[in-house]
């Protein structure tokens, strides 16, 4: 009895010796290096989160960029964008991913932070309404309406009236939005609060707005899937889905009357008509009718990286090959266009920030 | 029967004495670990949720609002969802499972019992993303194609039946917190039912009462403070529950009393989809907040529940 007593008395004390070294070595790594999770001093890795909007084209460029010469692995976590804002203000990863601008409480919070634009896409609405055809025309004030809850079904005069001839059936609409911090969510608001003051007034422009109806689910992929699930569900996201999924989608009216698809060119028209906004940041959903091919809904997408980081060098890289014609060529294939040329050569300037 | 004394008479060896001191050491270092713990845990969630709670106040808990953009945020609607959501699961789950209590420790063949007990076991081990993810793809579906258009069709007058059918909702949610709710009380009353003193309930078949008054002016009289803390321990993983809820209950800041198709959240359920990436600090706060609330209603839920099983324990005579 008493063997095993001191047996165990022993074992004990060498657990706690252990753990207590281990707790000693891990916090004072932590409380020392501010590269977290990633091995200190090696620059042969980089650790990102963020946007699943900008999720398919980041890991092409992972894809690519480990056999390039700089032969660095980035690792990318698609957690959303208020994840990636929060992981790159703790420091736990190298760089975040966000398609909204930091708000001013985030600024303050990620400590000297700077917000590079480097992929454009566009955010498309998609359906699922059994006996509806694909590319049902929809204006931006029909679009807010159904997703503030005055249209209630697919057969609403608003809707017929744009879709003459097209045989649609008296399903409920379903208002389907992302319930997690969403950059997606920021640029669909963003171009609902332009075009209708009633959803200005009621809901605004955010990351998390408060949708007045509808069903909340978690990322892209979560709305997609509760979408498919869902006869009538309409919701947002970006435009690789569509292929990769075979959704159909709305065509959203323009400023100048026209119903463009979400093609390269189309984005592209809008990117060129693009307004700054104070922060720095640009603007580029609800452009104005003199840019009659735009797509309503294009947005740039930003990486947001801290001004001091122990990988400088190796973001300054990357960013820089991910802006260029190389990484941009691997986006054309997949909905993002190549960044114009006035951006690129702005953004050497924020990308110099970086110490 | 005499019991050892703590400290033994024996004169004490240097080897003793070690083995006394350890095992005392090591158990309160335990006790103090576990102290420490829950002391910096709950100094962690007031101190996040000070912002919100000098902005708003007790105002928090009776406001509905829940916007980024004005940064108005109130408690009230997730408070309802948690309640609702917790109550109704209660409602179902109790009965079936003090109903499972008793086949295992009473009714089953013998043949049975641990085949039955060991798959109540199993649903209880079940990881809830796992039942989450069934809420998703198999329960959302089959709730919103069978059950909601039944329950419309037959009690649609009742406002908290009517409504749209939808995959993802209240009702969904319910019974996930139903299924996670049943093994816990189910297999806790059935060891509590074992427990009852055979000669009481032969005595009783002996002087003529059926089975059925057995077990309901025998058994669960004896057992009465334990199904209810039973039942406290069910209502507590419920109004906890975060991830599986959140996957079915559709997330929309709503009150849930309108109709229970309807989309809703909870408070644990808020928590987990809105934490990553909030916008401004205030929201962050709020969340914490809503953290301190569950923590509120949690230790209100087990004060309650110690109080009546002390209550039933004087009852019945001071027998534990």
């Amino acid at each position: 009895m008493r063997k095993t007593w001191r047996l165990l008395a022993v074992s004990l004390a060498v657990g706690a010796v252990a753990a207590g070294a281990a707790a000693c070595g891990s916090s004072s790594s932590s409380s020392g290096s501010s590269s977290g999770s990633t091995t200190s001093g090696s620059s042969s890795v980089l650790v990102g989160a963020g946007s699943t909007f900008v999720a398919p084209l980041v890991s092409q460029w992972e894809a690519a960029y480990v056999k390039t010469p700089a032969a660095v692995t980035i690792t990318y976590g698609a957690v959303g964008s208020g994840g990636g804002v929060d992981a790159v203000t703790a420091r736990s990863v190298d760089f975040g991913a966000s398609d909204a601008p930091l708000t001013s409480d985030q600024v303050t919070a990620c400590k000297s932070c700077v917000q590079i634009p480097w992929a454009l896409g566009a955010t498309t609405v998609d359906y699922n309404v059994k006996g509806a055809p694909n590319n049902l025309k929809l204006t931006g004030k029909v679009l807010a309406d159904i997703f503030l809850g005055n249209i209630k079904q697919w057969n609403d005069p608003a809707i017929a009236a744009l879709n003459p001839g097209v045989n649609l059936p008296s399903t409920h609409i379903t208002p389907i939005y992302r319930s997690d911090g969403s950059g997606t969510s920021f640029v669909f608001t963003d171009y609902l609060s332009s075009v209708d003051p009633d959803w200005a007034s009621k809901v605004g422009t955010s990351t998390q707005p408060t949708f007045p109806v509808g069903t909340g689910a978690e990322h892209s992929s979560g709305v997609i899937a509760a979408m498919q699930a869902t006869d009538g569900g309409i919701t947002y996201a970006e435009t690789s889905y569509i292929a990769a999924d075979n959704l159909d989608y709305a065509l959203i009216q323009n400023a100048a009357g026209q119903y463009p698809k979400p093609t390269n060119s189309a984005v592209l028209a809008a990117a060129a008509v693009g307004t700054t906004r104070s922060d720095g940041t640009i603007k580029l959903v609800d452009p104005p009718a003199s840019a009659s091919a735009a797509y309503p809904l294009a947005s740039y997408t930003y990486v947001i990286v801290p001004e001091s980081s122990p990988k400088a060098s190796t973001l300054r890289a990357f960013i820089t090959w991910a802006i260029s014609s190389a990484g941009q060529s691997l986006g054309e294939p997949i909905g993002y266009p190549p960044l114009p040329a006035n951006v690129v050569s702005s953004n050497a300037m924020l990308i110099a920030k970086i110490k | 029967m005499s019991v050892q004394p703590a400290t033994s008479s024996l004169p004490l060896t240097r080897r003793t004495r070690f083995g006394e001191i350890g095992l005392r050491g090591i158990c309160g270092a335990a006790v103090v670990i576990l102290v420490v713990v829950i002391a910096m845990l709950i100094w962690e969630v007031a101190h996040g949720a000070w912002l919100s709670f000098s902005t708003f106040g007790l105002g928090f808990i009776t406001s509905t609002d829940w916007n980024v953009v004005t940064n108005q945020f109130g408690a009230l609607y997730l408070l309802e969802g948690t309640l609702l959501t917790s109550v109704f699961a209660l409602i179902i789950a109790v009965p079936t499972a003090i109903a499972i209590g008793l086949f295992l420790s009473e009714l089953a063949p013998r043949v049975l019992r641990t085949p039955v007990g060991l798959m109540v076991e199993l649903l209880a081990a079940i990881p809830s993303v796992i039942l989450g993810l069934w809420g998703i793809v198999v329960l959302g579906p089959f709730v919103a194609t069978e059950v909601e258009p039944w329950l419309n069709q037959h009690l649609g007058f009742i406002p908290l039946f009517s409504g749209y059918p939808s995959n993802a909702g209240v009702l969904p949610a319910c019974l996930i917190l139903t299924i996670m709710m049943i093994p816990i009380i189910a297999s806790i009353s059935r060891e509590l039912f074992n427990s009852v003193p055979s000669e009481l309930k032969q005595g009783a078949l002996a002087l003529g009462a059926t089975r059925w008054e057995v077990m309901r002016q025998i058994a669960i009289p004896q057992v009465s403070g334990g199904l209810i803390a039973a039942v406290m321990l069910g209502f507590a993983r419920a109004i906890g529950e975060a991830i599986a809820v959140a996957q079915v209950i559709g997330s929309h800041n709503a009150s849930p009393f309108g109709s229970i198709f309807k989309p809703a959240a909870t408070m644990a359920s808020w928590i987990a989809t809105q934490f990553n990436g909030t916008a401004t600090d205030l929201q962050r706060s709020s969340l914490y907040y809503l953290a301190v609330i569950l923590l509120v209603i949690s230790l209100v839920t087990n004060i309650a529940a110690q109080l009546i099983v002390n209550r039933f324990r004087k009852r019945i005579g001071g027998r534990a």
